[in-house]
């Protein structure tokens, strides 16, 4: 058996396009699901468990 | 809860944006928290704005505080205001989406991807390509949204780095 990266990546790709594909609804279960795991992830390994926001074009 | 808390006229219009907005246009976006943009109603005469009512509001409500979060359906949502023309276009015309029977408003894909564009950062410049190979844009809107916020340069950077082999 060999790894083939095209078809990995091929693969990857038609798995990530099936997923936008979605309905919303499910697709904000799974993010809800991911951020479980995230989050247990994160705490397991440190304390930090939140995102700086970006600078959204802020004025100066 | 969004929704009521514009209609109580806590605030005059929210959108959600970020890396949740992304997920009603591709693959789910791993976050840890939400993004919600609103229009701050003037507190009299200062130019300066307030989150104080809408936290206020959301107390009422049972709603826990941690920090600059409040939590909603146990995620951490940000409030923030539009910093600048191209957010605050993003929030005036930013679309009504139903999940599941409740009424959501969002960005457009064109504008979270001008945004990314904008922000600039390695995982905005990742969401944005997310958006172009996903086809999730419309290539005339989004350039159009990108002459009219100066980010033609940054466009043009962009695709040399990214899109041209």
């Amino acid at each position: 058996m060999s790894f083939d990266l095209q078809r990995i990546l091929e693969s990857k790709r038609r798995y990530r396009a099936k997923l936008a594909e979605r309905p919303v609804a499910e697709k904000l279960r799974l993010l809800d699901a991911m951020r479980e795991r995230a989050l247990t992830i994160r705490n397991s390994s440190q304390t930090i468990v939140r995102e700086e926001p970006p600078n959204y074009g802020r004025k100066v | 809860m969004l929704n009521q808390m514009e209609r109580d006229g806590v605030t005059d219009r929210y959108a959600i944006g970020g890396a949740v907005g992304a997920t009603f246009y591709l693959e789910p976006v791993d976050t840890l928290d939400v993004d919600v943009f609103v229009a701050f109603k003037p507190e009299g005469k200062s130019l300066l704005v307030s989150p104080s009512p809408i936290f206020d509001y959301f107390k009422k409500f049972g709603c826990q505080m941690e920090g600059e979060y409040i939590v909603l359906g146990g995620w951490p949502v940000q409030f923030l205001p539009p910093t600048g023309p191209l957010v605050e276009e993003a929030l005036a015309e930013a679309v009504t989406r139903d999940v599941e029977g409740i009424q959501a408003r969002v960005f457009t894909a064109e504008h979270l991807a001008a945004i990314a564009l904008q922000t600039g950062r390695a995982k905005d410049k990742a969401r944005l390509l997310q958006f172009i190979e996903e086809g999730a844009l419309d290539p005339e809107r989004f350039q159009q949204i990108v002459t009219r916020h100066a980010l033609v340069d940054r466009w043009q950077q962009f695709q040399r780095q990214f899109l041209e082999s």
